[in-house]
């Protein structure tokens, strides 16, 4: 499915290179679990790995607070339109992260004559990162959401704050 | 509250939609509340949102091919689903197991049991509010997972058994690190009676609050802690013990009401009996091979059938195979415990208010995915 | 006399010799198996309530000559389980034990979900685990690729 965001008209690089990076170091992920995935989410977002250090850890439990959407599990036929729903009712800017191999592809339970399953979120909403593993580690899911930041300020070089925060800075 | 509840006189009934995106609902459950006021009139549990076909699946797979099926239907318990299977197909194909690797099955089913019941904790918690005895679940939950992802390899969803044995021998560092485990785990009940026990807010939302009875649980299929609760000690590790669950000396938790307060402490009292059971499989683990070396490669049960009941973290689960023969099942039905577990709600939740339907909901300990299958 | 008992010998005092098997070692996890004919499902599960038994699990079974209910039922004692087992045509109907076992009546759903059977008498026969709109039975050996297709005895006999 083609990405149904629209590009403003004009555009104002330096001002958009700054939102971006604020949006890029806060990003709030909504509450949505569908299936084994979401625990490693949990576990992300709880006391060893903390999400909370990249600005990601805010969940939100409603669409209409939040930026990023972690599909995190099989997308069943009876639950996609569900999820399109939601997708649809996040405020732009949004991206979406498709965790785990069911999200991507519909992982192990795709198969000749498979009735039951989406084969991958890409199918139903606009995916900008694909975290792989059945489910993927915390660390991978980290991996993911820090690949995003990298996504929305173009490029790792340009996270400034990342950079001001490597170079022994305080955040 | 039940008392309070009085048949609506008004025709003012208001339909509120729980889900399937809600972060209270265990995944993706919807129930359709028909509520007056805030008491609710009527429950309807919706489910089928994270249905993946798992019975079709064992069909068109040989018994080995699905084994890592098994640990994604429940994902919270996945060790207990995977030896279930494992045992049931080895009892239906006449596979020997060396006694090490039952005592190694057993001590991870354990754990893993244990990792379930803190994530419930943790997460009942939330859903009443409180977001600190979380963090302090998933420190601990996490130390149990360094120690099964040592030995299996992985986090979750386990696929350590094998027909025959288990994949990887335990190690000098392997039972340390669980006798640590276990000792830092005891330690932190005190933190938890604390935190929560102890918590005037909490025994309110908990205490009387979904009361199920006996009769109602017999009705419904109630089992696992949850029937526990309702005073009928009633574990398949004691009714039809498997693997080696006779040797050890464990009982059996049991409340008295049957309300959300039972549950949330027989389920705590099985955590430290699960210590137990760990503790003394420790002691008792014998020398020798963990893998039956002379096992079949390819299994092939002969014909007929098997049921075989264990106990997973939510209670009586049980594998029913039929076989022709080949290498593929010809029928694999998977009785799970949250399906009549969750059936219960639409009793239970009449008169309730929406607040304690929260607390019910969290107290059941349902996965979804399982019940969808 | 404890639950087991009582339910086998009403099980035995209703059925032909033949229809029962009685296992004490519960090899295949079943104490008591009776094959009971469609007509007389409804008396075996009333049976089986005041025994005090409650109803674990319902599924059906896809043969090329029949379909095959297995209702099993177990109760609160150690190796207790028993299987009513009930052999219902393609196009039977059998009747519903939902008002019997109010359990019964999501796992009869779920079996009209996949095989397709419809329960007489049931007052909820909505999809429950297929979305609203599904048109196929995925259970039914007919469905997506079939590896095998047997008649009964093939597998029982």
């Amino acid at each position: 499915m083609e990405s149904q965001r629209v590009e403003p008209v004009i555009k104002f690089a330096l001002l958009e290179d700054i939102l971006n990076l604020a949006r890029a170091n806060s990003l709030w992920p909504m509450t949505f679990g569908l299936a084994c995935c979401a625990i490693e989410m949990m576990a992300a977002g709880a006391s060893r790995f903390d999400l909370d250090r990249f600005g990601a850890g805010v969940f939100r439990p409603s669409p209409r607070q939040s930026d990023v959407m972690i599909v995190a599990g099989t997308i069943s036929k009876k639950m996609a339109p569900a999820i399109q729903m939601l997708w649809e009712q996040m405020p732009n800017p949004k991206w979406c992260i498709a965790m785990g191999n069911c999200a991507i592809s519909g992982g192990p339970f795709e198969y000749d004559g498979q009735y039951a399953i989406v084969p991958g979120a890409h199918l139903i909403v606009p995916v900008d990162i694909t975290v792989p593993g059945c489910p993927p580690r915390p660390e991978g899911l980290i991996q993911g959401i820090l690949a995003l930041e990298d996504k929305i300020t173009g490029g790792e070089h340009r996270n400034y704050l990342r950079r001001f925060r490597r170079m022994g800075g305080r955040g | 509250m039940a008392e309070q509840f009085q048949e609506p006189v008004v025709e003012q009934i208001y339909t509120l939609n729980l889900g399937p995106q809600h972060p209270s609902t265990h995944g993706v459950l919807r129930v359709l509340l028909d509520l007056d006021g805030e008491f609710i009139i009527k429950a309807d549990p919706v489910i089928g949102y994270g249905h993946r076909g798992h019975e079709k699946m064992a069909e068109n797979r040989t018994y080995k091919q699905f084994m890592p099926n098994s640990s994604r239907m429940d994902y919270l318990s996945g060790l207990l689903y995977n030896h279930g299977f494992v045992l049931a197909v080895e009892r239906f194909a006449g596979v020997e197991v060396p006694e090490r690797a039952k005592y190694i099955r057993v001590i991870c089913a354990e754990l893993n049991r244990i990792s379930s019941h803190l994530l419930w904790f943790g997460t009942y918690i939330m859903d009443l509010g409180g977001f600190t005895p979380f963090l302090y679940c998933f420190d601990d939950r996490e130390n149990i997972l360094d120690i099964l992802d040592r030995v299996t390899g992985s986090r979750l969803t386990y696929s350590y058994c094998r027909f025959g044995g288990v994949n990887r021998d335990l190690d000098g560092e392997f039972i340390s690190m669980t006798r640590a485990f276990i000792e830092r785990l005891r330690s932190r009940w005190t933190d938890y009676h604390n935190l929560v026990t102890k918590n005037v807010i909490f025994i309110h939302r908990t205490r009387d609050v979904g009361v199920i009875t006996p009769e109602l649980a017999r009705q419904y299929g109630v089992v696992g802690p949850n029937l526990r609760a309702c005073g009928i000690p009633f574990d398949v590790r004691k009714s039809e013990p498997y693997e080696v669950y006779d040797r050890f000396d464990f009982v059996i938790p049991t409340g008295t009401k049957g309300d959300a307060l039972d549950r949330y402490n027989v389920r705590l009292e099985e955590m430290e009996q699960s210590c137990r059971i760990i503790e003394q499989a420790l002691d008792q683990l014998p020398e020798g091979p963990h893998i039956n070396e002379v096992a079949p490669f390819k299994v092939k049960p002969p014909r007929g059938e098997i049921y075989f009941a264990f106990e997973s973290a939510r209670g009586l689960t049980a594998y029913y195979l039929v076989s022709d023969g080949s290498p593929y099942p010809y029928r694999c039905h998977i009785r799970v415990p949250s399906f009549g577990n969750l059936q219960v709600l639409t009793e239970v939740f009449r008169g309730t208010l929406v607040a304690d339907a929260i607390s019910i909901l969290g107290s059941i300990d349902v996965v979804i995915p399982e019940i969808d299958r | 006399m404890s639950n087991r008992e009582t339910i086998t010998q009403k099980l035995q005092a209703m059925l032909p010799a033949d229809d029962v098997c009685r296992d004490e070692s519960c090899q295949a996890g079943v104490l008591f198996s009776a094959q009971v004919p469609l007509a007389k499902l409804r008396d075996a599960m009333k049976e089986c309530d005041t025994a005090g038994y409650y109803l674990e699990s319902i599924t059906a079974l896809d043969f090329e000559d029949t379909f095959e209910l297995v209702y099993h039922l177990n109760c609160y004692e150690p190796r207790a389980r028993v299987a009513v087992r009930v052999l219902c045509g393609h196009d039977q109907s059998p009747a519903t034990v939902s008002d019997i076992f109010p359990s019964a009546l999501w796992q009869e759903r779920e079996v009209h979900d996949f095989f397709g059977i419809e329960f007489v008498g049931s007052p909820d026969m909505r999809p429950l685990l297929m979305p609203e709109d599904a048109d196929c039975y995925p259970l039914r050996k007919t469905f997506g690729k079939v590896y095998a297709y047997h008649k009964r005895d093939e597998i029982y006999g």
